[in-house]
C-alpha cells in the first residue's frame, strides 16, 4: 500500500503538486489522471524519490519514503515504468531484463523464463538492440524489467502513449490480470482516461497539481461534470 | 563584420573611453613610483592581462574553452619577434599589428576544424596544438632561431624621456619605465576595444551562443561563424599579447611559452573572474606580482626559496587557487564583495558571467 | 624473412605498434571516464604518473618489481576514486567546461607536487625485461623481451576490461548508469557508486601505461605523462570518446604515424601529426570513426 498525504512539489514558481494525499491500496490499480501538465508524472516521480517535495509524506505500508535515495525505494520493491519507458536502446533485450533483475534477490534465469513466457516476443528478441523495438514490444520491456524483481508497487507512468488502440487494450488487460495474480499495488498514470478507468479500482483526478476528484472508478467514470471539464473524454 | 557597424553605434563608447583612458593614465601615474623592478613586471603583467583578457572572451563570451593560447603567444611573438630581428628600425605599432593579425590567422586556421567541436574535445584539440608549437619553433630553426632563440632590441627609450630621470641608476630607471609605459598603454588600447566588443550587437549574439545556441540559430546567428569569429579574436590578443611579452624580453625563446603557460592563463582568468575586464586586469596584476606573492609564502612557511618545494611553491598555490576557485566561486575574485572590488572599478562593464557553459 | 623483419620498415611498424598500444590504453582509459561522467579527464596522465611515483620508487625495491607494479595500480585507482568523489562530485550538473578548469588544476598541482618531492629529473625504473633486440639469424629483429612485455600487458589489460564491461554484472551496471543514469536509479542501480568504479578503474587502466612506459627508456619524471595524454586524447577523440574499440584502434594509429614522422622526418613535427589526423577524422566523420550512433552532443 502506498500512503501519500499533504504531498506539495515547487518547481521555483511553478506548483506542480498541491497538497495531494491519497492512498493505493493493496492488489488494486489507483489510476491517476489529468491533462497535460496536471502534475501526473511529478507525482510518480517524487514516490519514486527523484524529485524531493516541499512538504507531505509518502509511505510504502509502514516504510516513510521521503528522503530515501531513488535505488534505495526501488530496492524496496518499487517498479517504476517512466514515461517514455525508459528503454536502454543500446542494450539488448536481454541486457535491459538482467538489469532489471540485478538489485533484487530473485534467481535471474527464472526470472527470465518467467518474462519470455508471459511476453514471447521479447524472448524471441532478446539478442536484439532495443533500438530496433518498436513502440508496443518497448512498453513490455519496460514492464517485465520492472516487474523481474518481483515489485510489490508498480508505477505505470502513460503506457498507452503512442500505441495503437487495441494494443492498448491488451495492456490495459495484462496489466489487470497482473494486479490480480501478484497483488500488486499498482498506480497507473494515464491521459487515455477511457481505457484506465475500465479496469482501475479507483481514479485520482488531478488538475494544475490538485487533487479534484478521488473515488471509484466507476464513479469518476459516470461523473459527466469530471468527464467534460477535466477528462476530455466524452463516453458515449 | 558586425562589431565594426555596432562599435559606432554604440552611444556609450564615449564614456567607455574615458573610463579606459583615466585607468591607463592612472596606471601610468603609478608607474612614476614604483622601482625598476616592480616597473618590468608590471609591464609583464599588462601583457599577460591582454591575453587572459581574450581567453576571458572566448571562455566567458562565446562559451569554448582554450588551452591553446600559449601557442597563439608563441604564434604572436615569432612573428614579431622574426620582423623586428630583421627590420631593427620598424615603429613598434606595426610589429604589434603584425603579431595581432598573425595571431589571429593561426586562431582561424585552428578554429575552423574546432568549431564543430565543443568543451572537452575542444581542449583538447587546443591543448595538442600548443603542444606542438614549440616544438615546431626548434624545427625550423633557420627562421627562428631554434633552440637558442631570436634576439631583438625594439623598445628604444627616446631621448626626452631619459631626461626626466637622474641620480646613477637613471638609464635603468628610464628603461624599466617606458617598457612599462609602453605595455600599459598597449593594454589600454586593447581593453577599450574588448569593452567595445563586450557591449556590441556581437557580444550580446555570443552570450546567447553560450548560453542557449537553438535560440540563437532561431534568431539568425550563425553559430559555427560565430564560434569561429570568437577564436579569431582570442587568438589575436593572444598574438599581441606574445608579442608584447617577448618584446619586454627582447628575445623570444621555445621555451618562453610552454603549455604550462596555457594553465596559467586559465588560472589567471577564473581567479580574476570569466569575462569581465576588471578580471583580466586582476589576473595581470596577480601575474605581475605572482613571484613576491611566493616569496611571501616561501619565507611565511619557512620554505627554502631554492629548495625543490620552494622552486614548485607557485606552481602548487596557483593549481590549488585554481581549483579551489571553481569549486567555490567559479565567478572569480570580481563577484566577491571586497574592497578590491571597488578599488578596480568593479562593477564589471559586463554582466558577470553567472555560469560558464 | 629475417631481412624483412629487420628491415626499416619493420622497425618503424614494431616500434609505432609498441608506442600506440600505450596511447591506446591511456585513450580507452579517457574513454571509461569519459562514458560514465561525460568528463575528459585532463589529470588522467599525472594521476598515473604520481602513482607511479609511490609505487615504483618509494617503496623498497626488494619486494621485487611486480609488487611494485600492484601497488602502483592500486594507488592510482585509489587516486581515482578519491578523485571522482572529492572534485569531480560537487561538479555534475555544472557547465562542462568547470570539470574540465578543476582537472586541469588538479593536472597542474599533481606535477608541481611531483617535481616538489622527487625533483623534475629523470628517474630510470630498472625495466622488468630486456631491452636488446632480437637476433634472427644474425639479423637484428626490432623487437625485445621488453617491447613484447608492453604489448602483451597493454593487450592483458584491455582485453579484461571488454571482458569486463561485457561479461559481469558490475560491466552491464557501469554501462547502463553512463547511457541512462535516471532508468538506471529507478531499476536500482547504485549510479554514484558506478561512477566511483568507473573512475577507479580508469585510473588503474591509466597507472598500468604510466608504469610500462616509466619502465622503459622514456623513464620517470613530473610531466613524462604530457605528451603521452595529449596523445591519446587525440586517440580517443578520433575514434569519437564513445568507443574502447575506437579508443585502442586510434591509440595504434596515432602510434604509427608518429614513428613514420619521425623516422622520415623529424620528431619536432610529430605532435602536428597527430593534430592533422584528428582534423582528418573529423572531417570524415565529425562524431567520431567509431561512434555508431550519430546523434552526439559536440
Ligand atoms: N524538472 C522540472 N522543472 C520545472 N518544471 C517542471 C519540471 N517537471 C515538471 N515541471 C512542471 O510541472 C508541471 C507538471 O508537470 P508533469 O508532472 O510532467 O505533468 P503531467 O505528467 O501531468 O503532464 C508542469 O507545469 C511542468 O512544466
Ligand atoms: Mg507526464
Amino acid at each position: 500500500m502506498i500512503r501519500v498525504e499533504g504531498l506539495s512539489v515547487n518547481f521555483g514558481a511553478v506548483k506542480a503538486l498541491r497538497n495531494v494525499s491519497f492512498e493505493a491500496p493493496t492488489g488494486q490499480i489507483t489510476a491517476v489522471l489529468g491533462a497535460n501538465g496536471a502534475g501526473k508524472t511529478t507525482l510518480l516521480r517524487t514516490i519514486s524519490g527523484l524529485v524531493s517535495p516541499q512538504s507531505g509524506t509518502i509511505h510504502l505500508d509502514d516504510v516513510a519514503l521521503v528522503g530515501m535515495a531513488t535505488e534505495n525505494i526501488a530496492r524496496l520493491g518499487v517498479g517504476h515504468v517512466p514515461e517514455g519507458r525508459g528503454v536502454i536502446e543500446e542494450l539488448t533485450v536481454e541486457q535491459n531484463l538482467r538489469l532489471g533483475a540485478l538489485s533484487s534477490k530473485v534467481n535471474l534465469n527464472e526470472g527470465l523464463e518467467e518474462q519470455y513466457a508471459r511476453f514471447p516476443v521479447l524472448g524471441e528478441r532478446r539478442r536484439k538492440y532495443c533500438a530496433t523495438l518498436s513502440g508496443g514490444e518497448r512498453q513490455m520491456l519496460a514492464m517485465a524489467r520492472a516487474l523481474i524483481a518481483k515489485p510489490r508497487v508498480l508505477l505505470l507512468d502513460e503506457p498507452s502513449l503512442g500505441l495503437a488502440p487495441q494494443v492498448t487494450s491488451q495492456l490495459m488487460k495484462a496489466i489487470r490480470k497482473l494486479c490480480e495474480t501478484q497483488s500488486l499495488t499498482v498506480i497507473l498514470v494515464e491521459q487515455n482516461a477511457k481505457s484506465a478507468l475500465r479496469i482501475a479500482h479507483q481514479a485520482l483526478v488531478l488538475h494544475l497539481g490538485s487533487v479534484v476528484a478521488i473515488g471509484d472508478a466507476s464513479s469518476v467514470a459516470d461523473d459527466e461534470d469530471l468527464r467534460r471539464y477535466y477528462l476530455g473524454v466524452v463516453v458515449t | 563584420m558586425d562589431w565594426w557597424r555596432s562599435l559606432r553605434t554604440q552611444e556609450t563608447t564615449h564614456s567607455r573611453f574615458i573610463g579606459m583612458l583615466s585607468l591607463t593614465v592612472l596606471t601610468l601615474v603609478i608607474t612614476f613610483f614604483l622601482p625598476p623592478v616592480a616597473d618590468s613586471q608590471l609591464a609583464g603583467g599588462a601583457a599577460i592581462a591582454i591575453v587572459v583578457l581574450g581567453l576571458s572572451w572566448l571562455t566567458g563570451w562565446s562559451g569554448q574553452i582554450s588551452l591553446g593560447n600559449s601557442g597563439f603567444m608563441a604564434v604572436g611573438a615569432y612573428a614579431a619577434g622574426i620582423w623586428a630581428h630583421h627590420h631593427t628600425s620598424t615603429p613598434l605599432v606595426f610589429t604589434l599589428i603584425l603579431a595581432l593579425v598573425v595571431g589571429g590567422i593561426s586562431g582561424l586556421i585552428i578554429a575552423i576544424p574546432s568549431t564543430r567541436l565543443r568543451g572537452p574535445y575542444l581542449a583538447g584539440m587546443t591543448l595538442a596544438f600548443s603542444a606542438a608549437v614549440t616544438p615546431l619553433a626548434q624545427n625550423f630553426s633557420s627562421v627562428t632561431g631554434g633552440e637558442g632563440g631570436l634576439f631583438f632590441n625594439s623598445l628604444v627609450t627616446p631621448k626626452w624621456f631619459l631626461h626626466l630621470f637622474s641620480g646613477p641608476y637613471a638609464a635603468i630607471n628610464a628603461n624599466a619605465q617606458w617598457s612599462a609605459d609602453l605595455a600599459v598603454v598597449v593594454a589600454g588600447v586593447m581593453f577599450f576595444f574588448m569593452a567595445n566588443l563586450f557591449h556590441s550587437r556581437t557580444g550580446r549574439a555570443m552570450r546567447l551562443v553560450r548560453d542557449n545556441d537553438v535560440a540563437a540559430e532561431l534568431m539568425g546567428v550563425n553559430l559555427a561563424r560565430a564560434r569561429t569569429s570568437a577564436f579569431v579574436v582570442s587568438a589575436a590578443f593572444a598574438g599581441i599579447g606574445g608579442a608584447l611579452y617577448s618584446l619586454l624580453q627582447a628575445s623570444v625563446r621555445p621555451e618562453t611559452f610552454p603549455i604550462g603557460l596555457s594553465i596559467t592563463l586559465l588560472t589567471l582568468m577564473v581567479l580574476g573572474g570569466i569575462g569581465t575586464l576588471s578580471g583580466a586586469v586582476i589576473g595581470g596584476i596577480i601575474y605581475s606580482f605572482s613571484t613576491n606573492l611566493v616569496a611571501h609564502v616561501n619565507s611565511l612557511t619557512g620554505v627554502n626559496p631554492t629548495s625543490n618545494v620552494g622552486a614548485n611553491m607557485q606552481g602548487m598555490i596557483f593549481s590549488v587557487l585554481l581549483i579551489v576557485t571553481m569549486l567555490f566561486a567559479p565567478r572569480g575574485i570580481v563577484s566577491l564583495k571586497t574592497p578590491l572590488r571597488r578599488l578596480f572599478r568593479a562593477r564589471p562593464l559586463a554582466p558577470a558571467a553567472k555560469e560558464v557553459h | 624473412m629475417s631481412v624483412f623483419l629487420s628491415s626499416p620498415l619493420m622497425h618503424n611498424i614494431f616500434a609505432g605498434f609498441a608506442q600506440g598500444i600505450i596511447y591506446s590504453l591511456v585513450a580507452l582509459s579517457l574513454v571509461i571516464i569519459w562514458q560514465s561522467t561525460h568528463v575528459l579527464n585532463f589529470a588522467q596522465g599525472a594521476m598515473a604518473m604520481i602513482a607511479t611515483y609511490i609505487g615504483m620508487t618509494e617503496i623498497d625495491r626488494g619486494i621485487g618489481y611486480w609488487w611494485c607494479v600492484i601497488i602502483s595500480v592500486v594507488v592510482g585507482m585509489t587516486l581515482g576514486g578519491v578523485t571522482e568523489r572529492v572534485l569531480i562530485r560537487p561538479l555534475y550538473g555544472k557547465p562542462e567546461i568547470n570539470p574540465i578548469v578543476v582537472m586541469i588544476g588538479f593536472l597542474g598541482f599533481l606535477e608541481a607536487l611531483a617535481a616538489a618531492i622527487w625533483t623534475s629529473t629523470t628517474r630510470n625504473i630498472a625495466e622488468p625485461f630486456s631491452q636488446i633486440y632480437f637476433k634472427s639469424n644474425g639479423h637484428l629483429v626490432f623487437l625485445s623481451s621488453f617491447v613484447i612485455f608492453q604489448i602483451v600487458l597493454a593487450m592483458g589489460i584491455m582485453l579484461s576490461v571488454a571482458a569486463l564491461f561485457r561479461f559481469t554484472k558490475l560491466g552491464l551496471q557501469l554501462r547502463a548508469s553512463a547511457l541512462a543514469p535516471e532508468v538506471s536509479r529507478l531499476l536500482g542501480v547504485r549510479v554514484s557508486r558506478m561512477l566511483t568504479i568507473g573512475w577507479t578503474l580508469s585510473a588503474g587502466v591509466g597507472a598500468i601505461a604510466a608504469v610500462i612506459i616509466a619502465s622503459g627508456n622514456f623513464g620517470l619524471f613530473p610531466a613524462n605523462m604530457d605528451g603521452i595524454f595529449v596523445a591519446s586524447f587525440i586517440a580517443a577523440a578520433v575514434g569519437g570518446l564513445e568507443s574502447p574499440l575506437g579508443a585502442v584502434a586510434g591509440g595504434l594509429i596515432i602510434g604509427l604515424t608518429e614513428q613514420f614522422i619521425v623516422a622520415y622526418w623529424s620528431p619536432d613535427v610529430a605532435p602536428l601529426g597527430g593534430i592533422i589526423i584528428l582534423v582528418i577524422a573529423l572531417m570524415i566523420r565529425p562524431q567520431g570513426l567509431f561512434t555508431k550512433n550519430t546523434i552526439r552532443r559536440v
